[in-house]
């Protein structure tokens, strides 16, 4: 390298410097400029037009404290009157996602404090401390990432902000868990059960697609099957679409796809759905299919298809032989079996609940707990038999027709550990499913209401699987 | 063997399954509907989409489902039927369970 070259970029480096600096200035003189006015967040239903008022209060010296966003249907009157009220101010409205705005606090409180005030006021979805950001895992704070869908309040599951008598905290630590990793489409999870609405908004995109390259299902007895998006095992078809509701909910709590505006969250904001159809419109069906089920995403796994987890949100009292040798085939296969305790509020160390209490290695046991931290009065629990628990009790997900309706039951529970499972393969996709299993077990927290319930004695906490603090 | 119809598309109201768990129930008693007692209709949370009255072979949704639980007297019995909008099943009647 010449001298001339050198003298060249040591003079652009220079250049891009002063840039730089400019630009954070005049990102300095905006922020004062909004700090001297009060702008408030306004409902989707109404006009933007701004009440603005010129008010004599002192710039902050720091970034906003509080994140608050307020449902909807609150005027711009009476988020005036409460941030008064607190003494605080409205310093920016994020237009991004309505009621959503960044509170000063005019006493310098700490910012948890404020949050939890909030948090209390029937008129707050939901309100947190805004969270410094930084590139580097510190030893204060932590990273978290928070998606703008806009029913992510109402996920105590994801986060749980202890209102409608839940515990604070009381959740799988997604929000942390998703500063590591959001998910992957090369991560495809299958949902054995009643179907999938594949065209539900929050859940089209997250929906897996044979790709070209995969041949289509052969069935040496019914012949082609084009599975254009999985498999339904009571008609032998390609269409697995869901007429009753449960296997959508299922599918929405593993990947409603995340970061969209719409509806809610997924634990994956992106991920791989293959819907499989076993079970009717009323929620039931029989061994056969369910095994024909477990048949078909064997089949797509050795064709390529990078199917990792299967997600069981059903059971009965009844042992199958034959169910217990295909889900050990899937176990060959390299494939994970998250399977519902059940809800009979048994001992299933006495009384089993299959699959979930099937002895085979892949399988995982998923107990149901409340937002309060608490096991569900329905749910199964077994110190050997029952793994672990996650939270299963009044959960938002997706429903037919573009909707969504909060449902309890293992059923709820289970495809949160499979979420979670899809997002640890989503950051390590080499993993085998014995690491995975472990790797699920050992990521928990402890909760002193499932001692001597589960295994683990805890309820799955993302963050650790996935790595995060 | 007494020859169950269910249809998948069916709709009842609560007086609906209550009328067809009476007409079961007559038929296995083998004595005329008007016969048939209403000991008890309540509202009711079942443990999952079989309304945990799962027959051999039936794998069902592990969530909870509201519906609707119908004590009936025939003679000197009592069965019990469990319902919702879309079926009515008759729970443990001689060790089973039955879609109606």
């Amino acid at each position: 390298m010449n001298r001339n070259n050198l003298a060249l970029q040591i003079a652009l480096a220079l250049v891009l410097v002063l840039i730089a600096a400019f630009a954070g200035q005049v990102r300095k003189w905006q922020n004062n400029w909004r700090s001297a006015t009060r702008i408030m967040p306004v409902t989707s239903e109404k006009v933007a037009e701004f009440d603005r008022e010129e008010v004599d209060v002192p710039p902050s010296d720091g970034p906003p404290e509080v994140l608050v966003k307020f449902r909807e249907g609150v005027s711009e009157e009476t988020v005036k009157a409460i941030t008064a009220k607190l003494h605080d101010r409205v310093e920016d409205e994020i237009e991004a996602v309505a009621g959503l705005a960044a509170i000063d606090d005019l006493d310098n409180r700490e910012a948890e404090l404020i949050a939890s005030e909030y948090r209390r006021l029937p008129e707050v979805e939901y309100a947190e401390p805004s969270f410094e950001i930084s590139l580097e895992h510190g030893g204060g704070g932590f990273k978290h990432l928070h998606p703008n869908d806009p029913r992510f309040g109402d996920q105590w599951a994801l986060a749980n902000y202890g209102r409608d008598g839940g515990k604070d905290g009381a959740d799988i630590s997604a929000m942390r868990a998703w500063s590591t990793t959001t998910g992957s489409d090369e991560v495809v999870v299958a949902v054995l059960d009643s179907g999938v609405d594949y065209t539900h908004r929050d859940l089209v995109n997250n929906i897996w697609v044979r790709p070209v390259q995969i041949k289509q299902y052969e069935d040496r007895e019914i012949g082609a099957i084009e599975d254009t998006s999985g498999y339904n095992a009571i008609e032998n078809s390609g269409d697995p679409m869901d007429e009753n509701g449960h296997g959508t909910h299922c599918a929405g709590i593993i990947g409603a796809e995340g970061g969209n505006e719409i509806g809610i969250s997924g634990v994956n904001w992106k991920v791989k759905i293959m819907p499989l159809k076993f079970m009717n419109k009323n929620g039931f069906g029989n061994t056969k299919d369910a095994i024909e089920a477990i048949n078909y995403v064997i089949n797509r796994k050795r064709a390529g298809v990078n199917v990792r987890v299967i997600s069981a949100s059903w059971g009965s009292t009844v042992r199958s032989k034959a169910l217990e040798d295909v889900i050990r085939k899937a176990y060959e296969a390299d494939i994970l079996f998250v399977a519902a305790s059940g809800n009979a509020s048994a001992n299933t160390d006495q009384s089993p609940h299959y699959p979930s209490s099937y002895p085979v290695a892949n399988v995982i046991s998923v107990a149901a707990l409340k937002r309060d931290d608490q096991l569900a009065s329905f749910s199964n629990y077994g110190a050997k038999s029952v793994h672990v628990a996650a939270p299963g009790a009044g959960i938002l997900s997706t429903w037919l027709d573009d909707e969504y309706e909060e449902r309890s039951g293992t059923s709820m529970a289970t495809p949160v550990v499979a979420g979670v499972a899809a997002l640890i393969l989503s950051k390590r996709p080499k993993l085998g499913v014995d690491e995975l299993r472990s790797i699920l077990l050992k990521s928990v927290d402890k909760v002193p209401a499932l001692t001597g319930k589960t295994v683990t004695g805890g309820r799955i906490n993302a963050a650790k699987a996935v790595g995060g603090s | 063997m007494l020859i169950t119809t269910w249809h998948p598309d069916m709709s009842l109201s609560k007086e609906e399954a209550i009328e067809k768990a009476r007409k079961d129930a007559a038929k296995r008693a083998g004595i005329s509907p008007s016969e048939i007692q209403v000991k008890a209709v309540e509202d009711a949370e079942f443990p999952d989409m079989a309304l945990g009255a799962s027959r051999e072979d039936e794998m069902s949704g592990q969530m909870i489902t509201p519906g609707w639980r119908i004590r009936l007297k025939a003679g000197d019995r009592t069965l019990e039927y469990r319902a919702t909008k879309n079926q009515l099943r008759l729970y443990d009647f001689e060790g089973e369970n039955f879609l109606v």
